[in-house]
């Protein structure tokens, strides 16, 4: 079902649906970007349609929201563990196709690789799916080459047409929303980027063994191990433990996660000073097969979803598209060996 | 030949070595113009010069080899430059109105340098175009950052971009990047403090490596633009030296006001027999006493609250 | 509801055995299942937690056997006079003794890399009928490392145990040289019933595997344990992940056919 939105109308539905969700989209923040007069567009709370950034790729993903830079597991004192209180908010995340497949990625995880996760699941069981359509292809996107250009798991597509909003509706549970406002009933049709100018192809005969060929060595000096790549992937999870003490005594405080990447130093440290994975190339390849080979011989389909985020921030300028074309020439190569 | 040397060189004309000729200098603001005004220099050059220019040291250009007689020529010849560069002019035509005051200096600046922490030639304009023209003897740079690529310190008035870095616990992942680069390449403001980092207020000097470094936007600069005012460093025979810190976290106004403000102590104080009226400001404080000087420029000057002022400066420099 | 793996339970600390000046063995009160090879995250509050494994377990108790190597642990070795620790866990596979049943069973174990398998040692020590030989090959760096020396001793009762350490003072009474130096030296009678199990550091695990295999021991017959930074136990916080396999789930302990394919 489908309906053309005033600005009006938009921002009455916007009223509504916040007085039950937080409203979680991609956002224009004016001066914070990393050089001084530059913004960043990434997720925050939104409160009506004009704080939406359709035009632009956020930088950071949408993940936050349901996987927090940081979330307190529990208090502690010397005795006992307390949970933190939750907010009974629910959330309401617009976001594209190719995070959509993201969503599936994080769920594999949190839900289903081992037991499935307390803290995840409190955020993530309450949220809905808002679509927003892709006009065209950004930079770096090769979503078309991941699969991930199109989607049908979303509640409704939002997506802004001049100015007025196209709603495609697939959860009926939000028809009132619509109808309320009076909305007209109109054929609508999501666009869907059908090609990207960054295709990447991941070679059928992959296997473990292309560890060892040379392919990963640039990185070693090109990548600086900052973890941007990792912070901005809709797609990785990992995390770190922290103790936080509230007392000089260390007897009150709380134990948190924390996002954490596989590139920068200290990721696999074990007690008493063993490490993995010095060279900085070495890291480029674990993360790189985690996202398009070992995930895939896991859990059945490929972790990356070619959203290109990791290519847009690299200060340093490397391809990890450009760098899973490179995958059939490292297979040649230790196939020889 | 009756030349009044006084006169032209206020117009921005020189003596030079070769008896009969000067030079014309042509002063830009901040360092940065259009290209199109590069086909007037080149003219000037070809028509009234000797073909060459030279790129000067203040980022203007000064085209050599002028016969004396041609200096109306050429000023007619400037007037698009000077209007085209918004340099202030007190009658069309004659060119520059000025020349003591030397032309702002400034780094690239945020136009294109990832470090600086502000658009270091339009505020070198807006200060061109609150003291131009003058002829008192000031030399005013401005710089992106603490890198001072732009040397500002060897200045009278050293200006130094500045942002103060904001932090934002819940996305600092406790990477460490932050401390590292403000270890090994700023001032080692930072320390990690249960899984954050903290700044030490008073070492920090807002260069944004830590924001440039943070790979999640945990740390971001501040809405404010901030400077660091150096004071009366000086190149020259006698005594050379580097600009001291006058004012942490200071703010354009601010700065403007100081700038002017100096114009008035140095008219009251300036040494009369001075060589060509030209006295570097420097000498004029180290006989009024800092105090004094101080009183004049703070003259109805109202800092931002993050300001940190030096009570008093003392300068070091080569004696000989 | 879905269960909170997070948060820890509050253990009491039964016993506190010295073996060296920085390698305690801490007997935490305990009654559900767990097995060899196992672990637990312990916490100190402040500090963080640290994968411990289990290195005994008894009725209503499992030993946790602690160097003190990290902040965590260093801070479990400050405050052990407190009455209980934080514990979540057990964690991973652990040892399948049945696997290693009526046969003959070697262990390897490089310095702490015995607390993992004491537990494998002890349960052939007390069911001697259940394989067809024991060796135990237990190396450590010097005399002043040894873990578990009471237990050594105990154990030379019923099977063979080699201690080595790396170097030693002359006159020593301990026998010296890399645990490899021992493995081509082993009486071995039939290669195909054997079951080899080889813990302690990645360089002690390579040569001792590749010893075993120069034996002509199949890689189906040997089992590691891998060592890697465990921070939730859970699968989810993607530190010990190698490959397609996360250590904290699949492992710590590995057959040889798939241990080998972990690759870093």
């Amino acid at each position: 079902m489908g309906y053309v939105l005033t600005t009006k109308q938009a921002n009455e539905i916007f009223a509504e649906l916040s007085t039950q969700y937080r409203l979680f989209a991609p956002k224009t923040f004016g001066n914070e970007g990393r050089y001084s007069d530059t913004g960043c567009v990434r997720y925050g709370e939104v409160t009506c349609v004009e704080d939406i950034t359709f035009d632009k790729k956020s930088e950071y993903s949408f993940k936050e929201a349901i996987l927090p830079v940081m979330q307190t597991l529990f208090y502690f004192t010397e005795r006992e563990v307390t949970e933190p209180k939750v907010d009974d908010k629910k959330t309401m995340i617009f976001l594209r196709s190719c995070d959509i497949h993201a969503v599936k990625r994080l769920d594999e995880m949190y839900y289903k690789n081992g037991p499935k996760d307390y803290y995840y699941s409190l955020l993530r069981d309450n949220v809905k799916f808002v679509l927003i359509g892709c006009e065209q292809s950004f930079e770096n996107c090769f979503c078309v080459s991941m699969g991930t250009n199109t989607t049908d798991h979303y509640d409704f597509s939002f997506c802004k047409a001049h100015d007025t909003y196209e709603i495609n509706l697939k959860n009926t549970e939000f028809i009132s929303l619509f109808e309320k406002v009076n909305a007209s009933v109109m054929e609508v049709k999501v666009p869907f980027v059908t090609e990207n100018d960054v295709k990447v192809q991941i070679p059928d005969g992959l296997k473990a063994k292309v560890t060892s060929s040379t392919i990963w060595d640039e990185y070693d000096s090109r990548c600086i191990a900052c973890g941007r790549c990792n912070f901005v992937c809709p797609t990785c999870t990992c995390f770190t433990m922290q103790d936080m003490y509230y007392t000089d005594n260390g007897k009150v405080g709380e134990r948190r996660r924390v996002w954490a990447s596989c590139m920068v130093d200290g990721f696999t440290d074990v007690a008493g000073g063993g490490s993995y994975r010095k060279n900085y190339g070495q890291r480029m390849r674990f993360k790189l097969l985690h996202k398009v080979y070992d995930f895939k011989q896991r859990n059945g389909f490929h972790m990356c979803i070619g959203c290109g985020r990791c290519d847009d921030v690299c200060p340093e300028y490397i391809s990890f598209s450009n760098c899973i074309n490179k995958l059939p020439e490292a297979l040649k190569e230790v196939d020889q060996l | 030949m009756d030349i009044n040397t006084k006169k032209l060189k206020k117009n921005a004309f020189r003596v030079t070595k070769v008896r009969g000729y000067t030079a014309s200098r042509i002063r830009v603001p901040g360092g940065h113009l259009d290209v199109k005004f590069l086909p007037k220099i080149q003219e000037i050059a070809d028509k009234f010069g000797n073909g060459t220019i030279h790129i000067t040291s203040r980022q203007g250009f000064e085209i050599p080899g002028i016969p004396f007689e041609k200096m109306p020529e050429v000023n007619l010849a400037l007037q698009s430059l000077i209007e085209g560069l918004e340099i202030n002019q007190d009658a069309m035509n004659e060119g520059y109105p000025a020349a003591g005051t030397r032309n702002i200096t400034a780094c690239i600046g945020n136009k294109v340098c990832p470090f600086a922490c502000y658009q270091t030639t339009a505020f070198a304009k807006r200060i061109e175009k609150a003291v131009f023209p003058h002829d008192l003897h000031f030399k005013v740079a401005l710089t992106g950052c603490p890198n001072d690529c732009a040397k500002v310190r060897m200045h009278d008035f050293g200006i130094m971009g500045m942002t103060l870095p904001q932090l934002d616990p819940s996305r600092c992942i406790d990477c460490k990047a932050c401390v590292n680069a403000c270890k090994k390449k700023s001032v080692g403001a930072l320390k990690t403090e249960n899984y954050r980092p903290v700044r030490n207020e008073e070492k920090c000097i807002g260069c944004g490596e830590c924001v440039l470094n943070c790979p999640n936007m945990a740390w971001t600069r501040s809405e404010e633009k901030y400077y660091r005012l150096t004071l009366l460093g000086r190149t020259g025979k006698k005594n050379p030296r580097l600009g001291e810190d006058f004012i942490k976290w200071v703010d354009e106004d601010s700065i403007i006001k100081i700038i002017l403000n100096t114009y008035k102590y140095v008219t009251a104080y300036i040494d009369p027999r001075a060589p060509g009226g030209k006295e570097h400001i420097g000498y004029i404080v180290d006989r009024t006493g800092f105090d004094e000087f101080k009183k004049w420029a703070m003259e109805g000057v109202n800092l931002p609250k993050a300001a940190e002022v030096t009570d008093r400066i003392y300068w070091s420099g080569i004696k000989y | 509801m879905i269960k909170n793996d997070y948060i820890p339970f509050s253990s009491k600390i039964l016993e506190v055995i010295k073996h060296t000046e920085i390698e305690f063995t801490f007997r935490m009160e305990y009654t559900a299942d767990a097995k060899p090879g196992q672990f637990f995250e312990v916490s100190m509050p402040k500090y963080g937690e640290a994968p411990i494994s289990i290195s005994g377990i008894g009725e209503n108790f499992v030993d946790l056997t602690i160097r003190k190597v990290g902040k965590v642990t260093d801070e479990v070795f400050e405050h052990y006079t407190g009455e209980s620790l934080f514990l979540r866990g057990p964690y991973g596979n652990g040892f399948d003794v049945l696997d290693y049943e009526s046969k003959e069973v070697i262990v390897v174990a490089g310095g702490t890399g015995l607390s993992p398998v004491r537990g494998v040692v002890e349960y052939f020590y007390n069911n001697p009928d259940k394989c067809e030989s024991m060796t135990l090959i237990s190396g450590f760096k010097s005399p002043d490392d040894i873990l578990f020396s009471a237990d050594l001793e105990k154990w030379k009762e019923n099977m063979e145990v080699i201690l080595t350490v790396d170097s030693a003072e002359e006159g020593s009474r301990y026998k010296t040289g890399l645990v490899t130096t021992y493995i081509p030296k082993l009486q071995i009678k039939d290669k195909n019933n054997v079951a080899v199990v080889v813990v302690g550091p990645p360089a002690m695990m390579r040569f001792s595997v590749k010893a075993f295999l120069d034996l002509g021991i199949a890689e189906e017959n040997i089992w590691i344990s891998q060592e890697r930074k465990m921070c939730c136990g859970l699968g989810k916080c993607g530190h010990c992940k190698i490959g397609d396999v996360y250590v904290c789930l699949d492992g710590p302990v590995f057959n040889y056919v798939k241990g080998k394919e972990l690759i870093d």
